[in-house]
């Protein structure tokens, strides 16, 4: 479907799809996509200017403070364009940090076009990168947009030559804005509306709506945000889930405006909402198509669901605020499908849960909710990658805790997973970051110089390495300026072994690993000294080893209690000395027991709080 | 069994640094109208007879000689001390000289106890205390001169950046002042002093336990050699020169507490007075009750007690015979089982005669007392 002249005064459908935009903004971390979305809003006066708050889109508690996109969003906006026409542009806002990749893909599958951000100062990074080819293979229009101008370190010449560079594009011709000062906004418009595509689509057709996100409302249930790839919906449509079966009619449609605004109606090539009704996000899956029950198409390429990465255990400070926990992961769960989590028990922390993420950023978030939206107080051990064992008798399980990982006598091998990863860094940082990926088992591929400064290393590096803050690392050790992107590679054979941690002979299961055997014997070392510091003195000596299989390869000593008693006792104040003894003995009873040992839960707590 | 009068006088001349006892700076308009006070509400226990007297601080040497003379006379005539009684006065070095302790002699103080927490001049000033040790030296011959023949002496250890050789220095220096008895304190910081603050902020170290052990294991050797005997936990005597006022809390038998702030116990029940001296004074003055509260003492909780104050007496120990006179059933009954994990553990001796803490058990002491307090909810 190329270009359109019908006459303006008798719209068909076809007029009705030419003046649909649908386009989503990418970019890297804080390239200012959610700053570019605030003034598109403001200009087509979609927000008031007394509405208007900086990065309106973030709406979530945590993606203010944190000021960073979390969860993609959608918005419709009416623009009232240079040749005369008004147009419906739909824009999705994506997250740019690596972990919600997933996020950006499904909002791409909803656009015909996308905002390729890029910091005039910064210039092309990992995620700039990694979104872009997402993009491509999407089959976007990409419409590249150079920010923050304003900035006085702003080299704009040399970005747009290093986008050219990537895309073919004239750098002459490309944007560049100040979001923030809001300079050249109109033109960004003005680009969308002769750049990006139409929606295709036929209305008459059997409705297929493409469901890219969602989110969970108490009353009307699950909220799928849809694009309407063809046909139309109302809300007489019996609507069913092509995956699951699903059979619901719609509690209300609408768009995003960008609160939620009843239309009654979605028809091709237009995104907004469907309250389903449904109460369960995993009846009304994201990424599944929703198809009209009466008239059922086939369903639309769906994506793959969000695969956690990283595994963790959640356990709440005070074991009586398990089942709200459970509470806070279920409702977490209904706006974040990638989240997975199953009861475990330990005997050191009690009962809590095994959890999945996407990656540390994600679990950071996680905690961070579940401690400000839920008001819990929760501990969370160290995190754990997805190993395979496989047996003597050929059988492969996965393993995401030590505790699982086979006898070595029923173990033929372990395999770890490994990561493509990229690194976009100046040039003069190559050095100590080839250092510190090799000493993290990271195997080098290859090297391209984007431009004369600036590089992209790409390695192959266990995702292990990767979890023990390597990010922090690699910023500080480029002075912020590398940037890192991965992704799944496969799983590699490695030389892994189940830490154990004894005390006074005792394995303390919460504190067990799985590790690289050349890392055992440090990482043994930094924990046995940790859970010295951590637990208190007891009447004895007591001995913390670090062991692989019987063999104890780490060990400190606790020394005994050598001193505990009450000064002197003054006046007769006999009921003072008494409530500090009772205190202290009130203080062990909410100590677990290990053979002998005393250990309070909070010194627990304090041995996972501890960084490495 | 023996009932002890305590007397508190809750003024000082300045705060130590890491005092956080019941003590004002600057009430010097209080002194006698609290000692009026007092005076009154020592005549109300008319014909209670109790056997020792004690005057706690606080500094009660700021009072003057005819202030305490006159609080002796109304005790002695109330509670009918005997003319032997134990009569304690505890003195700020710095504030006595000969002709004051010849007075307090002659009204009939017959024991005086001197804070002197420190022969290190940098360890003093570190404590806030506003002698030095000369100072101390003069008083303690003073003491002599005017006749006492029971003087101890107070010291503190396990200071920040105290030394074993330092500790080693002062206890030296204070044998050669040959005391009678001497308590020794194991710093604690307690919340809200300036020195628990500086500690806190960074700004000292916070004293090491295992340090502060080392320095309990060498008094012992030292005033051990010196003749003296490990009595209790922190005191140390001559032979036949243990405190008889301390020696009834530890025994767990009945005081009088008089004053702001005191306690008095009466077996069945604990009571505290109110702690400021100008509520104290103005109660007294409109004839209102001082107690400020108290506490029931059950059963089960006299138990606990004694067995948490006994279980300080070194040698006496809990005294089975006294145990069971008061109890009706000897320690055993009550306490099989923790008496059996305190043997194994080798923190707790059983005698015929007594239940006492091994040499280790003096160290842990708290852990194994806290086995005799019944749960705070079975009290409840
Ligand atoms: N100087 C300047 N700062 C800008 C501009 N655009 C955005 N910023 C700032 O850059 C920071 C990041 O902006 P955001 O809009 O949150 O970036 P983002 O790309 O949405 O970030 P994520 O959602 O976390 O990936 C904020 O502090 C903005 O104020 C600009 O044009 N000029
Ligand atoms: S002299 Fe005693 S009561 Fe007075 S402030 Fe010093 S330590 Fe406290
Ligand atoms: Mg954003």
């Amino acid at each position: 479907m190329s270009s359109i002249t019908v006459q303006p005064d008798s719209p068909s459908v076809r007029d009705a799809l030419s003046r649909i935009r649908n386009f989503c903004i990418i970019a890297h971390v804080d390239h200012g996509k959610s700053t570019l979305a605030d003034r598109l809003l403001e200009l087509t006066g979609t927000v008031s200017k007394r509405d208007m708050q900086e990065q309106l889109l973030d709406s979530m508690e945590l993606e203010r403070e944190k000021g960073v996109t979390i969860k993609a969003s959608a918005v419709r906006m009416i623009y009232q364009a240079k040749d005369g026409n008004q147009y419906e542009l739909n824009l999705i806002d994506t997250p740019g940090h690596v972990d919600f990749a997933y996020e950006v893909s499904r909002a791409l599958n909803a656009c015909e076009g996308a905002l390729l951000v890029v910091d005039a100062s910064q210039g092309i990074e990992a995620q700039t990168l990694a979104n872009l080819y997402l993009a491509l293979e999407a089959g976007l229009h990409i419409i590249p947009v150079i920010n923050k101008i304003d900035l006085p370190h702003a080299r704009p010449d040399e970005v747009a030559q290093e986008i050219g560079n990537l895309l073919g594009d004239d750098p002459q011709h490309m944007l560049r804005i100040s979001a923030k000062e809001g300079i050249g906004i109109e033109a960004v418009l003005e680009r969308i509306i002769q750049e990006v595509p139409s929606p295709k689509g036929d209305s008459e057709a059997p409705l297929q709506a493409l469901i890219f996100d969602s989110h969970y409302d108490s009353y009307k249930g699950v909220i799928a945000y849809v694009r309407i790839m063809n046909g139309v919906v109302g809300l007489k449509t019996k609507l069913r889930m092509a995956a699951t079966g699903a059979i619901t009619e719609p509690v209300e449609i609408g768009v995003f405006t960008p609160r939620m605004t009843p239309t009654g109606h979605l028809s091709a090539g237009e995104v907004g909402y469907i309250a389903t009704g449904l109460k369960s996000v995993r009846e009304c899956r994201v990424g599944d198509t929703m198809l009209d029950a009466a008239r059922p198409a086939e369903p639309l390429k769906g994506y793959k669901p969000a695969k956690p990465m990283v595994f963790a255990s959640i356990f709440p400070t005070h074991a009586e605020d398990y089942p709200l926990l459970r509470d806070a992961l279920e409702k977490l769960q209904l706006n974040d499908a990638s989240l997975t989590f199953e009861p475990e028990n330990s005997s050191a922390l009690g009962f809590g849960f095994r959890v999945g993420f996407l990656g540390l950023f994600h679990m950071e978030i996680v905690q961070e909710r579940l401690e400000r939206e839920y008001n819990l107080d929760v501990v969370i051990t160290a995190p754990s990658v997805e190993y395979e064992a496989v047996l003597t008798n050929g059988e492969v399980i996965k393993v995401d805790r030590p505790a699982d990982m086979p006898d070595p006598s029923r173990l033929r091998e372990m395999r770890e997973p490994w990561m493509k990863i990229e690194i976009f860094t100046p040039a003069e940082y190559i050095g100590p970051i080839m250092e510190l990926v090799t000493k993290r088992r990271g195997i080098s591929e290859s090297m391209e110089y984007l431009d004369a400064h600036r590089v992209v290393l790409k390695y192959a590096m266990p995702l292990a390495e990767l979890i023990v803050d390597f990010y922090d690392r690699l910023k500080s050790i480029s002075k912020g300026y590398a940037s890192l992107d991965y992704q799944f590679d496969s799983y590699r054979p490695g030389d892994l072994v189940k830490l154990d941690i004894l005390i006074n002979g005792d394995p303390l299961d919460s504190m067990a690993m799985i590790t690289h055997r050349d890392e055992a014997q440090r990482r043994g070392a930094v924990l046995c000294k940790k859970i010295k510091d951590a637990i208190p003195r007891q009447l004895f000596e007591v001995p913390i080893q670090a062991a692989i299989g019987g063999k104890i390869i780490a060990r400190e000593t606790k020394p005994a209690l050598r001193k505990d008693v009450l000064a002197k006792c003054y006046g007769g104040d006999v009921t003072r000395k008494r409530k500090l003894l009772e205190k202290q003995k009130e203080g062990k009873k909410r100590m677990k027991m290990f053979g002998t040992v005393e250990i309070p839960q909070e010194a627990f707590m304090a041995m996972l709080r501890l960084e490495d | 069994m023996n009932t002890g009068v305590y007397l508190h006088i809750p003024f000082c001349s300045a705060r130590c640094t890491y005092c956080d006892f019941n003590t004002y700076v600057g009430l010097e308009a209080l002194f006698a109208p609290y000692v009026r006070a007092l005076l009154a509400e020592i005549a109300q226990y008319d014909g209670f007879p109790a056997q020792t007297l004690f005057f706690g601080g606080g500094t009660p040497s700021l009072l003057s000689p005819e202030q305490i003379g006159a609080l002796i006379e109304a005790a002695r005539s109330a509670f009918q001390l005997p003319p032997e009684a134990e009569i304690t006065l505890e003195c700020n070095p710095g504030t006595v000289n000969l002709g004051y302790l010849r007075a307090l002699r002659a009204c009939g103080v017959n024991r005086l106890s001197f804070g002197a927490q420190s022969a290190i001049p940098a360890e003093l000033s570190l404590l806030g205390r506003d002698h030095n040790w000369h100072t101390v030296v003069q008083a303690v011959q003073n003491a002599r001169e005017a006749g006492f023949e029971h003087v101890n002496l107070d010291l503190i250890f396990g200071l920040p950046h105290q030394s074993l050789c330092d500790w080693e220095h002062t206890l030296h220096a204070v044998l050669r002042l040959e005391p009678d008895h001497l308590s020794l304190y194991a710093l604690t910081l307690e919340p809200g002093t300036p020195l628990h603050q500086q500690v806190r902020r960074g700004q000292l170290p916070s004293p090491d336990p295992d340090l502060t052990a080392d320095m309990y294991e060498m008094a012992e050797a030292l005033l051990g050699e010196a003749g003296f005997e490990h009595y209790e936990i922190s005191n140390w005597c001559r032979p036949g020169k243990a405190c008889q006022h301390n020696l009834i809390y530890w025994r767990n038998e009945p005081y009088v507490g008089l004053g702001a702030g005191a306690h008095g116990f009466d077996l069945r029940r604990r009571y505290w007075r109110v702690r400021h001296p100008a509520e104290y004074v103005a109660r007294v003055e409109r004839g209102q009750t001082t107690e400020a509260g108290d506490e029931p003492i059950s059963e089960p909780l006299a138990r606990g007690e004694t067995m948490m104050l006994g279980l300080r007496l070194l040698q006496e120990g809990v005294s089975q015979d006294r145990f069971r006179a008061r109890f009706g059933a000897p320690i055993e009954a009550f306490f099989a089982a923790e008496l059996a994990e305190g043997t194994r553990r080798g923190l707790i001796e059983v005698t015929e005669q007594c239940v006492r803490l091994t040499p280790r058990g003096r160290f842990v002491s708290n852990q194994v007392m806290q086995w005799f307090i019944p749960d705070v909810a079975a009290v409840a």
